[in-house]
């Protein structure tokens, strides 16, 4: 099996890695955004997945109780913890994401509770004040942990955590810095997959992957019939076939600014401080998503720094439909994008793929407007 | 000539012929429109010999001195539904609430025309941003809305309020300053808030008043701020009193004068206007609860109502008092309840402060789990004898709309009481009418509560 097949394997949710992983009588938690510091998790030898609903497939306990006019990832997720295709998880970790998710969360424990939740509050902007109290709030979820599952995180197993993660973060930067050259070592479609499993498995065995991962490709002719290269941007997107939809017609996908993609990793945790202080300073002030309401400016930046850095030619806003967050960044963003002449198109979707005739003409049309 | 029109009606009317700008347009239609409201509502009363109410007052005079604060080069700053004004009152800056165009609009059926300019511009629509917010851009497009000097907001109830306040701010380039509401103060031994909480909100809030120092180039007065915070405390203490009134039976105030108690509190909150705005309604629900006096006379069904009202249709709530002979005992705005605190040092006027941000209409109750607002409700029905829950729930509003099936399942599981869920879009009369809606409405009344 080839290293790329491994990682596909390891992208769903479940996967035999968290099958072995649970029959050695260890925990699984899953978790929902970015901004929950799961480095606590895995130093307390807990797996830390990050939760998805891939295979959801229509919504009717979400649509009633989330209500249909809410985001279908949020619908889709409590369908599945209602279906119980969520059970092998022992608890859930959320955090006020946004409206949605933090009623995911309410709703999950009233219709389809596990036997662990939390709730991180994570501040909404960056300053002292604010990093402060976002310490005070990992330090408890850390006690929380601790408490729950009767284990003791010491600084010595949290910076350990912080180290194997900042490696992850490491690797997954080095196999972006390949997609920077004009002959890319990977599709956007073998990147989403990647991505996927660095959120599903361990990640000692994710780094070692990917370790051999980048070393066999740094061998390797790159790709170098597409037609235009693409940079994402957008909410989160864990469906390596939307990707795929867009290669297939000739567009190579080189970069992001994804949930699942550079805002996961493209910032480390500081080693050299206290683990605490490092892990609130790092999840606060990282690339933000616009949850953070003083971000804009800040993301604007990073994505026309990886539009010069990875020679991107058109930018795709994937967009999910009903996400207050993303119209409004998307509507800054495209005035900002036309102003300086960069080409994009917005497309709004739904977590169920659909309308791909439709996508697929609109995808078509925009490569040929960037040939 | 009706005592009405010598005395406040023919002034207001000339203050409405002075030239205020043409970014005021939307602001004197409102103001206009107002004060039409008010005659009608005072003749249909039998009160066109009395002087104008200090409620009426109070709300008409805000218009002027937004207005008239431009022209005084007084700085403006914008502000959201959920935030009282009282810091702002307190640096001499003109507070504008910026729903209150939304909401102000509605009854007259403007809002539609700004909402059609925000969707060609291609800003949201509205399912998934609040049309509490989403006129601003509109009318910005059009220039038919002041922009401020300043613009400040929170990170709460939704986000779709901090998305519209933050394009608004890239649009316009106004200086912005938010605050951060913490979610949940996760800790076991608190109910609401606890001592970290406070703290935070309280850093904050002295953040703020540094920046605002900055910005209006003028030191917080502690005196004026003491005073602006006495005030404050005076009103909550009114308002505090007039909920605890509205438990007599029959309810001694009609459906909408709980929103009366949130304008004021909103609008005008840490002003001698608005004490005097809430004594008078506190004063006349007393007199009724003394006199054995209902709002709504021989009521029938008392009614909770824990979200906003259905802004467009300003004759719904009259309407259900007239056909159903029911009372609409809170709202979720309404229902504005802060107990005054000390207000003995600055330290304490601070926490204060702090605490009125944590407690606001809305903010209380949603900025948690669901368990706050799922006991607010409960609560609620057992203190005020309720008889039904009618939840109109916002299309656009995530946060509420996806509490609504399962608070409304844990009220009947608690309390047996009958409840209703519908959708509709309180700021835009084209998404559901109120034809639709009353329908719904009666059909619950007479089949279920009945
Ligand atoms: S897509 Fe938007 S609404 Fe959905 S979970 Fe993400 S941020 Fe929330
Ligand atoms: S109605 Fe809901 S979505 Fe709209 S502004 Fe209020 S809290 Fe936000």
């Amino acid at each position: 099996m080839s290293i790329i097949e491994k990682f596909i394997q390891a992208a769903p949710l479940p996967n035999s890695w968290i099958d072995n992983w649970k029959r050695d009588g260890k925990k699984v938690l899953g978790y929902f955004c970015t901004y929950i510091p799961d480095e606590i998790i895995y130093a307390a030898d807990i797996l830390p997945i990050r939760i998805r609903a891939r295979q959801c497939s229509d919504t009717p306990v979400g649509d009633a109780y989330m209500s249909s006019t809410t985001c279908s990832f949020t619908r889709c997720c409590l369908e599945a913890a209602d279906r119980k295709q969520l059970n092998f998880l022992d608890g859930i970790i959320s955090c006020n994401s946004c409206d949605q998710i933090r009623r995911l969360y309410d709703n999950i424990r009233y219709k389809a509770p596990f036997p662990f939740h939390y709730f991180l509050s994570v501040p909404a902007n960056v300053n002292e004040v604010t990093i402060e109290w976002y310490k005070h709030e990992v330090g408890k979820f850390k006690k929380q942990i601790e408490k729950e599952f009767k284990v003791k995180i010491t600084d010595d197993k949290l910076g350990h955590a912080i180290q194997i993660y900042n490696e992850s973060r490491r690797l997954l930067k080095k196999l972006y810095l390949l997609r920077q050259r004009e002959t890319p070592h990977f599709t956007g479609t073998d990147v989403m997959n990647i991505l996927l499993a660095s959120v599903s498995i361990p990640k000692e065995y994710f780094n070692n992957l990917l370790s051999q991962q980048i070393e066999e490709a740094e061998n390797n002719e790159g790709i170098s019939d597409y037609r235009a290269r693409i940079m994402v941007v957008g909410s989160l997107l864990d469906n390596p076939q939307y990707i795929k939809i867009i290669e297939d017609l000739g567009g190579l996908v080189v970069t992001d600014s994804l949930c699942f993609g550079t805002r996961s990793f493209w910032d480390l945790v500081e080693e050299s401080h206290s683990p605490l202080d490092a892990l609130a300073q790092r999840y606060l002030s990282k690339i933000s998503c616009p949850r953070m309401t003083d971000g804009h400016l800040s993301r604007k930046q990073f994505i026309l720094d990886l539009i010069k850095e990875f020679y991107v030619d058109g930018v795709i806003f994937q967009r999910m439909k009903f996400c207050p967050y993303w119209w409004g960044e998307i509507f800054m963003l495209r005035r900002e994008l036309k102003e300086l002449g960069v080409p994009f198109i917005d497309l709004e979707r739904e977590y169920i793929l659909g309308g791909i005739g439709q996508m697929k003409t609109r995808i078509q049309a925009f490569l040929e407007v960037l040939e | 000539m009706i005592k009405i029109e010598e005395d406040w009606y023919k002034n207001y009317k000339k203050i409405a012929r002075e030239k205020w700008g043409s970014e005021f347009t939307l602001w004197k239609a409102m103001f206009r429109g107002f004060i039409d409201m008010m005659r009608e509502e005072a003749i249909k009363q039998g009160k066109e010999n009395e002087p104008i109410n200090p409620f009426s007052k109070m709300l008409l005079d805000v218009f002027i001195d937004v207005a008239r604060a431009r022209k005084k080069g007084k700085q403006i700053i914008m502000y959201p539904f959920n935030y009282g004004p009282e810091l702002f009152h307190a640096m001499n800056l003109e507070p504008l609430m910026q729903e209150m165009f939304s909401v102000g609009l509605a009854p007259f059926h403007i809002n539609e025309h700004y909402l059609d300019i925000t969707n060609e511009i291609g800003y949201g629509d509205n399912p998934t941003l609040c049309n509490a917010q989403r006129p601003l851009i509109g009318s910005y497009i059009e220039k038919a809305a002041p922009i401020p000097d300043l613009l400040f907001f929170l990170s709460t109830p939704c986000n779709s309020l901090a998305t519209t306040y933050q394009v608004f701010q890239h649009l316009t380039g106004v200086p912005t300053y938010t605050i951060d509401i913490p979610y949940w103060s996760h800790s076991p031994d608190s109910t609401f808030y606890d001592e970290k909480t406070l703290e935070y909100v309280i850093k904050q809030l002295k953040k703020l008043v540094v920046w605002l120092e900055n910005q209006t180039h003028q030191k917080l007065d502690e005196e004026k701020f003491k005073q602006t915070m006495v005030w404050l405390n005076q009103a909550r203490a009114n308002v505090l009193e007039f909920n605890e009134l509205l438990r007599a039976v029959p309810c001694p105030a009609r459906s909408i004068e709980g929103f009366g108690n949130y304008l004021a509190m909103v609008l005008r909150g840490g002003t001698k206007a608005a004490v005097e705005a809430t004594k008078w309604l506190r004063d006349n629900a007393a007199s009724n609860v003394k006199n054995k006096i209902g709002g709504v006379p021989d009521e029938k069904i008392r009614i909770a109502w824990p979200y906003t009202h259905v802004f467009f249709d300003n004759e719904l709530l009259p309407w259900l008092e007239e056909n159903f002979n029911a009372v609409v005992i809170m709202d979720i705005l309404g229902y504005y309840h802060v107990p005054p605190h000390d207000t003995s040092t600055i330290e304490k006027c601070f926490e204060s402060l702090a605490k009125g941000t944590l407690d606001f209409s809305m903010i209380g109750t949603c900025r948690g789990p669901i368990e706050f607002y799922i006991d607010y409700v409960i609560r609620f029905v057992k203190d005020y004898k309720i008889d039904c829950v009618i939840m109109p729930m916002q299309f656009a509003c995530k946060h509420a709309y996806a509490m609504a099936r399962i608070t409304s399942e844990e009220v009947r599981n608690q309390t047996g009481i009958p409840t209703m869920i519908f959708g509709c879009d309180p700021y835009d009369s084209r998404e559901v009418s109120s034809e639709e809606i009353r329908g719904k409405i009666a059909d619950f009344l007479t089949e279920i509560v009945l």
